[in-house]
């Protein structure tokens, strides 16, 4: 224990006495880790948003979806008899927090100055507790959108439409026999945008939803299961297992396919069946149009720490080579007193501890408050950045596990850099060493 | 070039277009229930050819901020089978696209993916205000049943109008048409569609009608030059068909396939 708290002395003196080369590296340590803390805290901040965003406007964790065929090739995403399978997936998925009906349609929606295409989500907003929590309201009531013939937009499709609270809007489109209907809403509610999502996506009533389709009362577009916190990362395990319980039950199941259900209409029409067939998805499945943009952010995250580490290697290894020909004659000495190879190995081994242990300390720590300091100043972002951010403004979200693992993994990869350099050190003879004139 | 050739040659739509709103001049004198279904198999009979045909087909459609889009197409027919098939030749980013029906099922071919693609039968083609069943033989006897509106004056023309409920069972585009047939040539003058809310989603106007001898037929066909097609919803939005070249002898028999248009694009 003396030992080890000598050796400790010992590093910490030598780490003083190389002040300006301490500094020099120490401040290398700490922006790099400044800078992974950060690219962490984009990713993790893209992923939450993402995460709760999406999983609340335009799909569950796991969901029970599907398509309706009235002839080979016309589908509609229509699942029937809801009532039957709302109580079977609660039995098949008991890490489930709650669960809701969402209609599913595409149409055209048209203003009396301007028109877009748009999903149009049947909700019944009564019975969607996450709802008010990931959208901002620029104008109206979200409360509103339980009067049928209703509709909220977003900001951004509210311009497009040169439309404000209280306007009328019509809603055009095919009944799933093809049959051309519309429906006219009120603006009742504005929201702010949230990126991709908000691009086409609007929110009516589910019996508005419902008329305009000519569906049955027990049919929806899909059932969206929402996990409890600690099961999210499970959604492919408890999909498949829904999947099984769903065809036990006699329920023709498609086969998993890990895309959104709107990206399946042209397979589906394809296919020769009529009727209903389920789809079970996950979260990631229909969102793997967006997702893309996190294993970009990821991937550039693993490139730039691979090159920074590099050059952290190297720095730590050349400063090291360079520390141990300025004190060769001192390891001499400490050899001829009687410390031995191991004591010389441990002595430089602490040295490069403390430093990487000071370095990522004062760079997480400073990485954090950056992250701090942008999500204070709410820093809008361009609309481009805005549909893969999934906000209109920049987040990153830093957590104490990001903090520790970036703090441990550069101490760790500083002390192996340090390691063979120190090797080479504890190997010196002491003769050889005292004698030695650099 | 289109454009100018579109507005010197139609200058009877604009009569028929302009006086429309003013036309409520109503007749007394209505039409039993048969009779309306006849005149209905006439306004079908008329257009029928029961063979094969060829028309060169110009579509142009006017939306509101967007560019006005010109598409020049080569449409084909054979009654026998209800096939159909629209070819695209202009503009050249759609050139060797194409719609064909096999079976009661319409595809979509796209050269630059080399793609298949099976579409509603209510498509828009070419994303236009146009739909297969409008450069179809019409089968309005088959599909709806007629109430009579009693005559209508529209431009200088007499009008029977009918209003046509679709047939219980069938899953039509539009469930209620209203019809204008002009009471000298029983050719149809004007077309509107409406939703199933009841909202009135589509104008069509027929200024122009020729007829030709068919062989097949044994008699002469008669068919729309000019359609004009007003989006009652965006109402900014038109859409024009001018229909050349008509051509019913009959047409090679491997003509309807997939292969046959991929081979356009080759």
């Amino acid at each position: 224990m003396s030992t080890l708290f000598i050796t400790f002395k010992i590093a910490t003196a030598n780490l003083i006495q190389h002040g300006r080369r301490t500094l020099f590296l120490g401040s290398a340590i700490a922006a790099v880790t400044t800078l992974l803390v950060l690219l962490g805290g984009l990713s993790a901040g893209v992923r939450d948003s993402l995460v709760t965003t999406a999983t609340t406007l335009s799909t569950g964790h796991v969901n029970v979806g599907g398509f309706f065929k009235v002839t080979s090739g016309q589908s509609g995403a229509v699942v029937t008899g809801v009532s039957k399978l709302k109580p079977l997936a609660a039995q098949a998925v008991p890490e489930a927090a709650f669960m809701v009906e969402r209609g599913r349609g595409w149409a055209k929606v048209v203003s009396d100055t301007g028109s877009i295409q748009s999903g149009i989500n049947g909700v019944d907003i009564t019975n969607e507790p996450e709802f008010k929590n990931v959208l901002t309201l620029t104008a109206g009531k979200l409360e509103e959108l339980a009067r049928p013939n209703t509709i909220m937009i977003f900001v951004g499709q509210a311009a497009k439409l040169g439309v404000g609270v209280g306007d009328a809007i019509t809603i055009s489109a095919q009944t799933t026999r093809g049959v051309a209907n519309t429906i006219d809403c009120e603006v009742v509610a504005i929201a702010k945008d949230v990126g991709l999502l908000s691009k086409w996506n609007t929110f009516i009533p589910a019996e508005t939803l419902r008329r305009l389709y000519q569906l049955r009362d027990d049919s929806t577009g899909a059932i969206h299961i929402h996990l409890k916190p600690q099961f999210i990362d499970q959604s492919t395990q408890i999909a498949a297992r829904l999947r099984t319980a769903l065809e036990k039950a006699q329920y023709p199941v498609m086969e998993p396919n890990s895309a959104a259900f709107w990206m399946k209409f042209q397979s589906v029409n394809r296919e020769a069946w009529t009727g209903q067939k389920l789809d079970v998805t996950t979260w990631e499945d229909e969102l793997s149009f967006i997702i893309w943009t996190l294993s970009l952010l990821e991937g550039l995250r693993f490139v730039l720490l691979i090159i920074l580490l590099a050059i952290v290697i190297t720095g730590i290894m050349n400063t090291m080579w360079i520390a141990i020909r300025e004190r060769t004659r001192e390891i001499g000495a400490l050899r001829a007193i009687g410390m031995q190879r191991g004591g010389v190995l441990r002595m430089f081994l602490a040295e490069s501890l403390m430093l990487g242990l000071v370095g990522t300390i004062a760079g997480a720590t400073i990485g954090a408050l950056i992250a701090f300091a942008l999500n204070s100043a709410m820093i809008d972002v361009p609309l481009s950045v805005q549909l893969f951010l999934m906000s209109d403004h920049l987040r990153l979200l830093v957590l104490p596990g990001a903090l520790v693992s970036s703090v441990l993994l550069i101490t760790i990869i500083t002390v192996a850099a340090a390691f063979y350099p120190a090797l080479r050190a504890a190997r010196l003879r002491p003769v050889e060493a005292m004698s030695h004139f650099g | 070039m289109l454009n100018r050739r579109i507005f010197t040659k139609t200058i009877g739509v604009a009569v028929i277009c302009a006086s429309a709103p003013a036309t409520l001049a109503h007749s007394a004198e209505k039409l039993s229930q048969d009779k309306l279904v006849d005149l209905v198999k006439v306004v079908d009979d008329r257009q029928r050819n029961s063979g094969d045909w060829q028309s060169l087909v110009y579509i142009e459609q006017k939306e509101k901020n967007k560019v006005d889009v010109v598409y020049e197409t080569l449409v084909f027919r054979r009654s026998e089978d209800q096939k159909f098939m629209i070819v695209f030749a202009k503009p050249k980013a759609s050139q060797g696209q194409g719609y064909l029906r096999i079976d009661k099922n319409l595809w979509f071919y796209d050269p630059s993916v080399g793609k298949w693609e099976r579409r509603t039968e209510r498509e828009r083609i070419g994303g236009t205000n146009s739909r297969r069943s409008d450069f179809d033989e019409s089968r309005l006897a088959q599909e709806y049943n007629p109430e009579d509106g009693g005559e209508e004056k529209l431009g200088a023309y007499t009008a029977r109008v009918m209003s046509l409920k679709g047939k219980p069972g069938l899953d039509l585009a539009f469930p209620t048409l209203k019809l204008w047939v002009d009471k000298a040539t029983s050719n149809v003058l004007k077309r509107q569609e409406f939703a199933l809310s009841g909202r009135l989603l589509r104008t069509s106007y027929y200024p122009k009608w020729k007829k030709l001898y068919s062989e097949s037929k044994k008699g002469e066909i008669w068919y729309p030059q000019e359609i004009r097609f007003y989006d009652e919803v965006e109402k900014a939005n038109s859409t024009l068909i001018l229909i050349r070249s008509v051509d019913v002898r009959p047409l090679a028999p491997n003509l309807f396939t997939k292969a046959w248009l991929e081979s356009r694009s080759r």
